[in-house]
């Protein structure tokens, strides 16, 4: 068995010399960040399992319908056309992660990336409970390919790809909603292809990432961890040793020694293979296996805990530890600002939509009896519920007639149509082209909607001299 | 507990030094190197296949205009076969059949009543309609129903009026349902 690799800051731990994969075997570390992690990743996936069988109004919790283009949050129903409020969704994840790494470091990669929470609170514990601990699991890595090692194999990896099945079948329940996605699961893949083959994908790219890819993904691939340095100061709190306390190492009977005693555990217990002790670095997901592997030593040692803490620079240079400065000010004012926008784009979000667009062909005609326009009426229900329209064109001069226009148009849940609808004006009223304009009253909700259009003609004064 | 061995990094650092900054020789890890060496392979495969072979994946524009033609092809065959086994009397008995005259009128409903009228009569609401009236007998370009189905495919022969070409929204079979409703609704004499 190869010895335990003391992590440098010149090479990756986890990358061998020639460039092969060294598989890392964290060791087993218990505590109170360790409990409150497992607690709140356990949390995430129940989140993540339960969104689809939730119904809210009708539909999932979330169900991001692609085929109908209609996409349901927690009871309210975006349509294609309003997908611009996914600008705020975007920018809203990416400012809230500049927020929370400039106050707490990577916080989001420890605690709550999906990718951390399968792998750490699912994969790794399956791989806890087939192989052992880090030493067996090492152990078993260095054995020759015997039929206990191949058994092993087989049922940890056959438990990996079976995880890996569900979590992809969740993922695409979001996206198909879960009654659909059983009726698909009854019926030969070959009748929707697109599906299943993205379900395959999936379970390939997870059972791949969490199998073998791991902690490559965070220290190599993911953007996020790349551009921490730009995102944190010297106040941001982060993991740290505290090296004025630890150093110099030494046993603890050396009275001259600091308080760290050398014992390792920081480094057995890293997912991303590195020495804290070395300071910040990009490896590090903000775990905090390393402040409950020291803890367990310190309390062990009766000496205070906190030798690896959460902290910023300055407190762990002696300082203060400061979380209001103008960053954080300015983020703040920032992120207030776009949830208001965003508040005042949900509220101005109409549950309905009438709109007239001109009926393809002539743009009027013209007769004895006077100009006609014709429009088609297009009406979209988006609530989850049948609603009234009460519609009426106003602006019209004296005499003139509309047909096509109901009283009342009650629409079916999600429901479209379009009208023909003709307006008349008498030549005797007629004074030129005019606006149109369209009032409605939606009910259920009293939603006024409001449009416009042209009445188009020819001249007045040409009109007036044909006569 | 074991005693660790003292770090002793071996640092492979290149020859070159500009401004003070060194770069490390540490070896790319090797799936990184396979994500390089796969992305040439695919170019140079790509390329070969796409351009030097005549196994080609089809574009948007080559993809969307084939399947234009296959539906173009499609519908001319079917147009044939229908007016093979069309004649006025088959048009004239499928208008006595509730299941295609049905078909017809929602269709009729949809497309055809802004201009002749939901009643055929080309008004609405007492309003003349710009199409020409389809329930009184009258018949500007010929009665006969293989007649109302080609212009009803065709559309007018007259270009400068509204009546355009249905074939391109409508397939055979639903222009003849639509001819078989009209036909139903004509005053019996």
């Amino acid at each position: 068995m190869p010895p335990l690799r003391q992590p440098n800051l010149d090479t990756l731990t986890s990358v061998n010399a020639d460039g092969s994969h060294h598989f890392l075997h964290p060791a087993d570390v218990s505590g109170k960040y360790t409990l409150w992690r497992r607690v709140f990743g356990l949390a995430l996936i129940a989140v993540y399992v339960l969104l689809p069988w939730i119904p809210v109004g009708g539909f999932p919790a979330v169900f991001l319908d692609l085929a109908q283009r209609r996409f349901h949050f927690f009871g309210l129903t975006f349509l294609s056309e309003d997908l611009w409020i996914g600008f705020f969704l975007l920018t809203g994840l990416g400012f809230s992660l500049f927020y929370v790494t400039a106050l707490f470091g990577r916080l989001w990669c420890g605690w709550a990336c999906p990718y951390t929470v399968f792998l750490e609170h699912v994969y790794r514990r399956i791989e806890r409970l087939v192989d052992g601990d880090a030493t067996k699991r090492r152990q078993l890595d260095a054995a020759p390919w015997t039929a206990h090692k191949i058994v092993k194999r087989t049922v940890k990896q056959g438990l990996y790809l079976l995880v890996s099945l569900l979590i992809a079948h969740v993922f695409v329940s979001y996206f198909v909603s879960l009654p659909r996605l059983y009726g698909y699961m009854r019926e030969s893949p070959l009748n929707h292809l697109k599906v299943f083959g993205t379900m395959l994908f999936l379970t390939g790219s997870l059972h791949f990432c969490f199998a073998w890819f791991r902690e490559q993904f965070c220290i190599i691939l993911c953007p996020y961890g790349r551009i921490q340095s730009a995102l944190t100061d010297d106040d941001t709190v982060n993991i740290g040793y505290d090296a004025r306390r630890g150093e110099p190492r030494g046993k603890k009977s050396d009275p001259g020694a600091g308080d760290c005693v050398a014992c390792n555990r920081c480094v057995q217990v890293c997912p991303t293979g590195i020495d804290i002790r070395n300071g910040l670095q990009l490896e590090c997901i903000g775990c905090a296996a390393c402040i409950d592997a020291c803890d367990t030593v310190m309390t062990k040692l009766d000496r205070p805990k906190g030798l690896i803490r959460y902290d910023s620079p300055n407190g762990l240079a002696g300082g203060k530890r400061r979380y209001l400065r103008p960053r954080i000010v300015l983020y703040t004012g920032l992120m207030a600002l776009g949830v208001a926008v965003l508040g005042l784009s949900l509220l101005g979000l109409s549950p309905a939509k009438a709109e007239l667009i001109r009926m393809t062909g002539n743009p009027y005609y013209l007769d004895d009896s006077g100009v006609r326009n014709q429009y088609r009426l297009q009406l979209v229900n988006k609530r989850n519920e049948p609603a009234e329209f009460r519609l009426v064109l106003e602006g019209l001069p004296e005499g003139s007639a509309v047909t096509g226009l109901d009283e009342t148009i009650v629409l079916q849940a999600g429901e479209e149509t379009v009208k023909t609808l003709l307006v008349q004006v008498p030549k005797a009223a007629y004074r030129g082209e005019f606006s149109i304009h369209l009032k409605g009253l939606v009910t259920p909700g009293n939603t006024k909607l409001a449009d416009a259009i042209e009445f188009l003609g020819p001249s007045a004064y040409a009109l007036d001299r044909s006569r | 507990m074991k005693k660790q061995q003292p770090a002793e990094p071996e640092v492979a650092i290149r020859e070159h030094v500009f401004d003070g900054i060194e770069e490390y020789d540490n070896k790319l890890p090797n799936w990184w190197l396979f994500t390089l060496y796969a992305a040439i392979v695919l170019f140079v495969g790509g390329w070969f296949v796409y351009y030097q072979t005549p196994f080609r994946i089809p574009d948007d524009e080559e993809r969307i205009d084939r399947e234009i033609a296959a539906i173009e092809s499609k519908k001319k065959a079917e147009l044939e076969s229908m007016l093979a086994s069309l004649s006025n009397e088959s048009l004239q008995g499928m208008s006595a059949d509730a299941s295609h005259t049905a078909a017809g009128k929602a269709i009729f409903d949809a497309k055809c009543s802004a201009c002749h009228g939901l009643d055929l009569s080309a008004t609405m609401g007492g309003i003349q309609l710009p199409g020409l009236p389809l329930n009184d007998s009258e018949w500007k370009y010929g009665g006969a129903p293989l007649e109302i189905m080609k212009i009803v495919t065709d559309g007018s022969p007259d270009v400068t009026k509204g009546m355009v070409a249905w074939k391109a929204q409508l397939s055979p079979s639903e222009i003849a349902q639509v001819v078989a409703y009209i036909l139903s609704q004509q005053p019996r004499t």
